[in-house]
């Protein structure tokens, strides 16, 4: 799975807008959307959100999460816990690129949020790739990883599995050898 | 960025090799040293150092592992085979004190592989030999892991040279993890960008198909 697929779905998610034009409710396949008057704040989904930025027919409001003193907060949760913590939304990597990317008007303080959650983002991956050397080294089964989001296991899935696979390989070898299994011939 | 026109199948690495690998393929032709246990007539052009005929019954010489696993037979002792020396308790001690130091591009280049395969051949130190490569693996992942999760945008080649193949493969998927990632992010994966395939795409003039 690439990273633009990760964004794709992290397109679906709710943001609240400020439209400053009038419109009808719109119906379309996902869900009805508005109606949209000027200045009421209203959900929708964040390719639309951005769609309307773009053209400056609205003004974003940052998810409530998207703020310094909560991401700080954040961050020394995720140091002090060995175990990974919730994050406040399950694509804030992605939102809080795509927001940043093109509504940084918005947001108040734009440039500590993305150390923030960049910072965050590299905690949790050192403490995934801490896991996954853990897993492998003792030889675990199963594992369970709560908390996690899409992206950052789609940046480790392939090189996990790939691993996971050879090793199971290996493991099996260990159990052909000791039962002294019948050789065919080739 | 790396779609190749043909999916390549990956090794077996098991004691099952898969048919369409090319690594498999590569690694059949590994040479192991093997005992012949009974005169093979009109053999001897195998034996290069030999002028007679026939191969002799105690003929100590290197053969390829598809040749040896074909004759190989458990009741009737037509060869009797060797382990290379990186498998032997020599070695296999060098691998329970530090996996990390053993440069197993050197040593292999399919360690694993070739060592998984020894396993079909009756030896006691079968029991040995696969513990042994699975505690190479395992002790040999973390350095892996953190050098293909690390290394953006910088020069591979030393990183990689000391892998064997099967590690070399786990690096690159680690690497595709991590560069697709950091391609995102800086917003590249957002341009449109035309396909290896069509950019590759020469089409072949009449000319060049019939000469």
């Amino acid at each position: 799975m690439d990273p633009s697929e990760v964004e794709f779905l992290a397109e679906k998610e709710l943001v609240k807008i400020v439209p400053n034009f009038s419109l009808d409710k719109i119906y379309l396949i996902g869900g009805d959307l508005g109606p949209f008057n000027p200045g009421l704040p209203v959900d929708v989904p964040l390719w639309l959100a951005l769609n309307f930025k773009q053209r400056q027919k609205c003004r974003i409001i940052p998810p409530d999460w998207m703020d310094v003193e909560k991401l700080e907060e954040i961050r020394e949760l995720e140091k002090r816990e060995e175990a990974f913590t919730p994050v406040p939304s399950p694509y804030y990597m992605e939102l809080t690129k795509l927001l940043l990317n093109h509504a940084s008007d918005n947001i108040p303080k734009a440039d500590e949020i993305r150390t923030l959650v960049k910072d965050i983002w590299d905690t949790r991956i050192a403490k995934l790739r801490l896991s996954a050397d853990s897993f492998i080294s003792q030889q675990e089964a199963h594992a369970k990883l709560d908390n996690l989001t899409l992206l950052e296991i789609n940046t480790i899935r392939e090189f996990l599995l790939n691993s996971l696979n050879c090793m199971f390989k290996l493991r099996s070898n260990l159990q052909a050898g000791s039962s002294g299994r019948t050789f065919t011939d080739y | 960025m790396d779609a190749q026109s043909y999916h390549p199948v990956s090794p077996g690495v098991g004691t099952e090799e898969n048919f369409l690998s090319l690594d498999d393929i590569l690694l059949s032709h590994q040479r192991h040293p093997v005992r012949t246990e009974c005169a093979f007539p009109r053999l001897g052009f195998l034996d290069r150092s030999s002028d007679s005929e026939d191969l002799p019954e105690g003929t100590k010489m290197e053969l390829p592992l598809w040749l040896s696993k074909g004759l190989y037979e458990r009741k009737r002792r037509v060869l009797s085979v060797e382990l290379p020396k990186v498998y032997k308790e020599g070695w296999r001690t060098v691998f329970t004190a530090d996996p990390n130091v053993v440069n197993l591009h050197k040593m292999g280049p399919y360690y694993y592989g070739l060592g998984s395969q020894m396993l079909h051949f009756d030896s006691p130190e079968n029991p040995d030999i696969a513990q042994t490569l699975l505690q190479t693996f395992i002790g040999r992942f973390r350095r892996v892991m953190d050098s293909s999760q690390n290394a953006y945008n910088e020069d591979t080649s030393t990183l990689v040279e000391r892998l064997d193949c099967l590690e070399k493969a786990l690096f690159r998927s680690g690497q595709s993890g991590l560069n697709g990632f950091q391609s995102w992010e800086k917003g590249r994966a957002s341009q449109l960008t035309a396909s290896s395939l069509v950019i590759n795409y020469r089409k072949r003039k009449m000319a060049d198909v019939q000469a």
